[in-house]
């Protein structure tokens, strides 16, 4: 699957700062003297916006976002009677790039949300999907939880993906689903009556959840957690979504130069390797995240 | 509905003039001119400034004069039910508001030839968003070094149950009654901004607007304490 993000805005850099850039990264020293392999510093905080059913803020390094998690109470699809729903929406707000005020910033939201929802929800039968969609079933064929995710975009400094990713499964941690308390057997074709506790919440399982790795080539190297100047001199990019359990849960390669089968192969070990320490730190900053908010 | 009870208290405990607790922080998007985030109460802006930068669309450009442009927009999760529509009319009406309120406060005579771009993104929306918006602007236009007259600032204040109401929520505003948002610049003491809807008799209007105003001077000087301790911690970054 091959897929071009053009829309990615290209940062104004002489022929001597490109040098520069692809010299420091074949020699594993970044302009901000980081190792190929090395993220920025990044902070996550839970509870941000306390009207959603869950929510999180995630800043690795320039990069902010924010991601919301809010339930509705909805109707299964006939084709899949014993599952919720889930749908993913980003919003690129102008505020990270004047480019993205109006329309502009559509095409990248799309591509980003179909990014997310791919990583996210697996196949079309729901096999193989990050998040449980059995456990947001409340009656069968009749009422079950509509769960829409919406990312924000408020500063782009490059590595959108894995941004936006940790950010949704910070908020799905942080989700707490309602109980809900349906009425007695009513007919089949009527809707029956469902009482949403105030009190009582559950937590939502995320242990499953992946989490995206993007991989920027940029001359013969791959590097990890790309600034917007980076970006802008890759030549490929792939970002590949991996749980806990070490298993590739979606794949999506950017940019136009073609990749060869063995480095594509070579790529996604150095993801799975990358992406283990990235989901341990990334869950004691949950974690932390969580128990301040709880404190507060 | 009792919006205000007889011990002079409102739905979430505020007295008649009292103001929603204010954060307000400068510098939160890095890539920015200048940017600020404003909280009144439950209500969050975030205020993002790109300028003075070279015109993108020749045909906008005014003679002698910066362009300033605005955009407000709202997150999908910015209010209670989830909101789809990313460019509807009170999008356009608000953008198009506070372009003008920030437009006769800024010194556009200095920076001919330049564009001014200004974009809001509403986070959580409580009521009193535009005010909010208005003061997260003067703060990012602050922090990009852009020239300005003043500091505009602006606050809104409500008539229910016979009592004017500084700074509404999101419920007092639907409960019906006037709404007043007042924008001005406190130093030149001038009004660039009023609209109001419902109705209201004359008397009681000039009480709602002087309550208004009492209210856009606290936080007129509440920005002048954030931009001072602001530059405070610039200054003693350069020092260090």
């Amino acid at each position: 699957m091959y897929f071009c993000l053009d829309s990615v805005v290209m940062v104004a850099c002489s022929v001597g700062e490109q040098h520069f850039l692809k010299g420091g990264i074949a020699q594993e020293l970044r302009t901000d003297g980081r190792k190929r392999l090395t993220y920025r510093r990044t902070y996550v905080e839970t509870g941000v916006i306390p009207q959603a059913n869950g929510s999180a803020r995630v800043r690795i390094g320039g990069t902010d976002v924010i991601a919301s998690v809010k339930a509705e109470i909805g109707r299964p699809s006939s084709l899949q009677p014993d599952k919720g729903k889930v749908a993913v929406f980003v919003d690129c707000s102008p505020t990270a790039e004047p480019t993205f005020g109006g329309r502009g910033g559509e095409e990248l939201s799309s591509e980003l949300a179909l990014a997310l929802q791919r990583c996210l929800l697996g196949g079309t039968s729901g096999a193989g999907a990050g998040i449980n969609l059995s456990s947001l079933l409340i009656q069968e064929g009749k009422v079950c939880w509509d769960l829409y995710i919406d990312g924000l975009v408020i500063s782009s400094d490059g590595n959108l993906l894995d941004a936006l990713s940790a950010a949704i499964k910070a908020a799905l941690t942080n989700t707490a689903i309602p109980k809900v308390q349906v009425s007695a057997e009513v007919a089949d074709d009527e809707q029956p009556e469902i009482d949403i506790s105030d009190e009582e919440y559950r937590q939502f399982d995320t242990s499953s959840v992946p989490i995206i790795v993007t991989l920027t080539k940029v001359g013969n190297h791959y590097i990890v957690d790309a600034t917007e100047e980076e970006e802008s001199q890759m030549s490929s990019a792939m970002s590949i979504s991996v749980n806990r359990a070490g298993h590739i849960c979606g794949l999506t390669k950017r940019g136009g130069s073609g990749l060869d089968p063995s480095v594509i192969l070579d790529m996604i070990s150095v993801a799975k390797h990358v992406s283990e320490t990235l989901m341990n730190k990334l869950d004691s900053k949950i974690a932390a995240a969580e128990a301040c908010e709880d404190e507060s | 509905m009792e919006y205000i009870n007889p011990e002079g208290l409102r739905l979430d405990g505020r007295r008649f003039n009292e103001m929603r607790q204010i954060v307000a922080e400068v510098g939160v998007v890095s890539k920015a001119d200048g940017s600020a985030v404003f909280e009144m109460g439950n209500t969050k802006v975030i205020a993002a400034v790109y300028g003075p930068r070279e015109i993108q669309n020749k045909s906008q450009q005014k003679n002698g004069h910066a362009l300033v442009l605005c955009e407000y927009s709202m997150a999908h999760f910015s209010t209670g039910d989830r909101r789809r529509q990313k460019n509807d009319r009170r999008s356009t009406e608000l953008s198009l508001v506070i372009r003008q309120t920030m437009e006769a406060c800024i010194l556009t005579e200095l920076l001919p030839h330049s564009q001014i771009d200004i974009f809001l993104q509403v986070l959580q929306a409580d009521g009193g968003t535009r005010s909010a918006c208005i003061n997260a602007a003067t703060l990012a236009l602050a922090d990009a070094g852009i020239p300005m007259r003043d500091l505009a600032v602006s606050c809104s204040a409500g008539y229910l149950n016979s009592t004017p109401l500084l700074d509404l929520n999101y419920v007092e505003d639907s409960a019906g009654g006037a709404d007043v948002t007042v924008g001005i610049l406190p130093k030149l003491d001038k009004v660039t901004l009023l609209q109001m809807d419902a109705k209201l008799p004359m008397e009681t209007f000039e009480t709602v607007f002087a309550l208004a105003s009492e209210g856009c001077k606290a936080i007129a000087e509440r920005v002048r304490e954030v931009l001072q301790e602001n530059t405070k911690q610039l200054e003693y970054r350069r020092a260090a």
